[in-house]
């Protein structure tokens, strides 16, 4: 009995060691933080960034794994929709621009002008193909 | 004036910030020379010069070292320039920032929330898309054969190896620094500035519109 407790503790610690590394150098690899920093001009506070993602994560971790009510919360919540979604953008943006979406559709099809439109349509048909999902609770 | 046996080493920075609109080169440049009084005198040659200042115009330009090394020629024909440093170069001019405004806080509170919110997502997601509960309580029955109550050893233990795990990844916390190595964002943060960089001067170069010997010049002049 105690051996199986024990056991499941190391498997729990391990697991959240290796998650965490693999989730946060996602995150930081894919320099959506650095970005940030970079076009807010506020480069010199990017360990404050830090902080800030390793709490958002053990924090959020907690709660979900806890299933804590926050009393009176219910104001955070379109709080946490708004960013969350601002990070989520430019997260998916992020990715696309690391697999080089963009360089190689624009060479193949070979579109010089209008690629602001291009992203415009992308970040548009994003929105509403994000409401689509959840109007149709898919 | 200066002897044909003098050497001047120069060496530029990738990216340079000036506050004045007139550009000399040493705003620019470290130099060195064993002549103190031609190195005083070269850091007053006049490079170039940014005509808008206000915030419509871009006020960036891309300068080829060949540009530099034709100004000092001008000046003194017989000496001998070393480039020690880049070939190309970057001058943004950018009015005096009045740094800790309140636009300044409003954008590091927001870039805060944000990350904070993201990474707080993106854990939660993660959770959610592997069904880590799940998996916890089939672990639990398989190790202890009891149906689990979604509060055991293994929620407890993976909270906390999930913060010892961002921790060690991230190398701080606060001001607290567990090894002396640069963070993982700090290295990203360099980087990205770096690829900014190689851009600006690729497509400045590309566009012809870098300020090289024999272009025309369109955005400053180093005689004026």
């Amino acid at each position: 009995m105690w051996a199986a407790q024990i056991l499941m503790a190391v498997i729990g610690l391990s697991a959240g060691m290796v998650v965490a590394g693999g989730l946060f150098s996602f995150i930081s690899g894919l320099g959506v933080i650095s970005d940030f920093a970079d076009r807010t001009h506020t480069g010199e506070h990017i360990m404050l960034y830090e902080d800030s993602v390793a709490l958002g994560g053990i924090l959020g971790n907690i709660f979900f794994i806890y299933r804590i009510t926050i009393p009176y919360g219910a104001w955070m919540a379109p709080v946490f929709g708004l960013f969350g979604g601002i990070f989520v953008g430019c997260w998916s943006m992020a990715l696309a621009e690391i697999l080089n979406v963009f360089p190689i559709f624009v060479r193949r099809a070979k579109v010089l002008r209008g690629i602001p439109y291009i992203i415009l349509g992308v970040a548009i048909g994003k929105g509403l193909g994000a409401l689509l999902f959840f109007f149709n609770r898919f | 004036m200066a002897g044909s046996s003098e050497t001047v080493y120069i060496k530029a920075d990738r990216n340079v910030e000036v506050t004045k609109p007139v550009v000399t080169l040493g705003d620019v440049l470290t130099m060195e020379c064993s002549n103190p009084a031609v190195m005083a005198k070269l850091k007053t040659i006049k490079l170039l010069k940014f005509h808008h200042t206000d915030k419509k115009h871009q006020n960036r330009i891309a300068v080829s070292i060949l540009k530099v090394i034709q100004c000092i020629h001008e000046c003194c024909p017989n000496l001998d320039v070393q480039n020690m440093g880049e070939t190309d170069f970057i001058v943004t001019y950018e009015e005096q920032q009045t740094s800790g405004g309140m636009m300044h806080y409003t954008k590091i509170v927001l870039v805060v929330i944000i990350s904070f919110t993201g990474a707080a997502f993106s854990i939660m997601a993660f959770n959610n898309d592997v069904d880590v509960p799940k998996m916890f309580s089939q672990i639990y029955e398989l190790m202890t054969g009891q149906q689990s109550d979604g509060f055991t050893i293994l929620e407890l233990t993976y909270c906390i190896g999930l913060i010892i795990g961002i921790l060690t990844f991230f190398n701080h916390f606060g001001k607290k620094k567990f090894t002396v190595d640069p963070t993982p964002m700090e290295v990203e943060m360099r980087l990205y500035e770096n690829d900014i960089q190689t851009t600006l001067i690729e497509t400045y170069s590309r566009k012809e519109k870098e300020l090289d010997v024999g272009s025309t010049d369109s955005n400053g002049s180093h005689r004026t």
